[in-house]
């Protein structure tokens, strides 16, 4: 909690990438998110294309630290027989409250058929779905520019906002065309003004915390978000605010 | 406790700051005084500065160019970049002549068209050494297994590398063992707990905090560093201190490794720590 505002994070993984320093061992995300003041955080496990392993162990997660993690559903269409019948059991069985899309794991560009019946599904159900975004060539996001208008009862979160100035611009765009856009903040590339250009081009509203935890900690990622020239009532919704309203959270 | 605002508690000297223009991205900052007021809104009270132009074209034309940022109440400090080559080193001799050289910074080691091998290298940091400069090294632009074989040649030589990311994750241990004069600077070193898992292993005062502004924005990593549960003694070394020692100011203020002061009695107080 941060000046009365219920911080989420809103993009994380279940799982380890040793190479590069990730490990989800609870006690270290705990003791990460606790030093900033982050409530809760949305994890995912994106490592598994069949869905089910992945989000078997995301729900296993979950379960063991109620009240800290919220579970997002991965599914992929490389196995496309599998993706509508592991939607149905992760959000109606596990109890997950959004979806993830990885489109560099796959050949296919974000607006291509092959996600179509993932849009479909979000849609039908007014739910929220992350994707990765950034400057490969399956999630540009100019391409989720292209989807939302077709899904307008779901709403589309870009991770990263696009990462790269250039693919950023298009992020943003997106997100001015179609209310149904959300930019999401987690990146490496800090550059400065980043946060403001977010805000000040989409809107706070527009605007999502995210750390990519625990494959980085999720506190300079904070501090992006409360070192920004804002006001505090845009820190609020940023850090937690919006995210509720998308999740639609009651506590 | 965190706020929605934030302004570090201790004195910070940012290590690693960058200034001017790069030609395809002109800085935020366009002169001395507008770099010191994006310096005060995050609480830097002083910085290690290079000039862009360094980084890309010219350590020769872009030391020129470090000049009119320097002002005379000591806030911005210059650091020098040098290559091996006859102008370049002759230039930054003569500075060191005049009293000017804290430190250097050896750009791009791995693409800059010359191994970063003992045979192309030795003299110059035999020089730095001998001297008692110390050189930062980008580790973007390096390879690791030259930055051990080269600088373990040169054991008393002191060095910064800076810009880790996540992706160096692999290589920081080992680079931290194996070159005991190394120090590891933070501006974009994020893999989850590792600032105080490094404190522990290797000692607070082997880091070293640089925003790497203007690449970087520079308040993120002074927030991430107020909100471990590195002691007061440790933040200030980390935001501070250890910046000094290395350029000379300071040599007095160390720490060691948790394991090396618990064996010499030397374990900080951290019932002083302030609550993250």
């Amino acid at each position: 909690m941060i000046d009365g505002v219920q911080v989420i994070d809103f993009h994380g993984h279940v799982g380890r990438w040793d190479r590069y320093g990730m490990n989800d061992e609870p006690a270290r995300m705990w003791h990460a998110m606790d030093a900033a003041g982050i409530d809760r955080a949305c994890v995912f496990n994106i490592f598994h294309p069949d869905g089910t392993t992945g989000n078997d162990l995301t729900a296993a997660f979950v379960a063991q630290h109620p009240g800290r993690f919220i579970g997002f559903a991965y599914v992929s269409p490389l196995m496309p027989e599998r993706v509508l019948p592991e939607l149905s059991r992760a959000l109606d069985g596990l109890g997950f409250a959004a979806i993830k899309l990885y489109s560099p794991y796959t050949p296919w560009p974000l607006n291509e058929p092959p996600w179509e019946p993932i849009y479909r599904f979000a849609d039908a159900r007014g739910l929220t779905i992350i994707m990765h975004t950034g400057s490969e060539p399956q999630a540009l996001p100019k391409l989720v520019g292209e989807v939302a208008p077709r899904y307008p009862h779901a709403n589309f979160v870009m991770g990263h906002s696009g990462n790269t100035p250039v693919e950023r611009g298009q992020a943003i765009a997106a997100a001015q065309a179609n209310p149904n856009v959300y930019l999401e903040t987690c990146s490496t590339f800090r550059s400065p003004g980043v946060i403001e250009q977010l805000v000040n081009e989409a809107g706070a509203d527009r605007v999502l915390y995210g750390s990519d935890l625990p494959l980085m900690d999720p506190r300079p990622q904070l501090g992006k978000i409360i070192t920004a020239q804002l006001s505090d009532a845009a820190r609020r919704q940023i850090l937690g605010d919006n995210a509720r309203r998308l999740l639609r959270l009651k506590s | 406790m965190t706020s929605l605002t934030f302004r570090p508690r201790i004195p910070v000297f940012d290590a690693n700051v960058r200034v001017g223009d790069l030609s395809g991205q002109p800085a935020p900052c366009r002169d001395r005084a507008a770099l010191l007021a994006e310096m005060d809104r995050h609480g830097a009270e002083r910085a290690v500065i290079y000039h862009a132009l360094t980084e890309e074209v010219s350590p020769v034309e872009g030391n020129l160019l470090l000049e009119p940022w320097l002002g005379t109440d000591g806030r911005l400090v210059p650091q020098w970049s040098i290559m091996p080559t006859p102008a370049s080193l002759a230039q930054v001799q003569g500075l060191h002549r005049q009293g000017r050289v804290t430190s250097v910074r050896l750009h791009d080691t791995r693409v800059a068209g010359l191994p970063f091998r003992p045979w192309a290298y030795d003299p110059l940091l035999a020089w730095l050494s001998a001297q008692r400069i110390p050189v930062w090294i980008p580790l973007p632009g390096a390879d690791a297994d030259e930055l051990v074989t080269t600088l373990q040649g040169h054991p008393d030589l002191v060095t910064v590398l800076v810009g880790a990311h996540y992706t160096h994750h692999l290589q920081v241990r080992p680079l931290l063992t194996r070159l005991s004069n190394a120090h590891l600077e933070l501006s974009r070193y994020e893999p989850i707990g590792e600032i105080e898992a490094l404190r522990d292993e290797f000692g607070a005062h082997r880091l070293v905090y640089g925003s790497w502004y203007s690449q970087y924005a520079m308040g993120p990593m002074l927030f991430y560093l107020h909100h471990t549960d590195l002691s007061e003694e440790e933040l200030a070394l980390v935001c501070a201190g250890n910046l000094e020692r290395i350029l000379g100011a300071d040599p007095n203020n160390q720490l060691g490794p948790v394991s090396d002061r618990a064996r010499h009695g030397q374990e900080p107080d951290h019932s002083s720590r302030v609550a993250p």
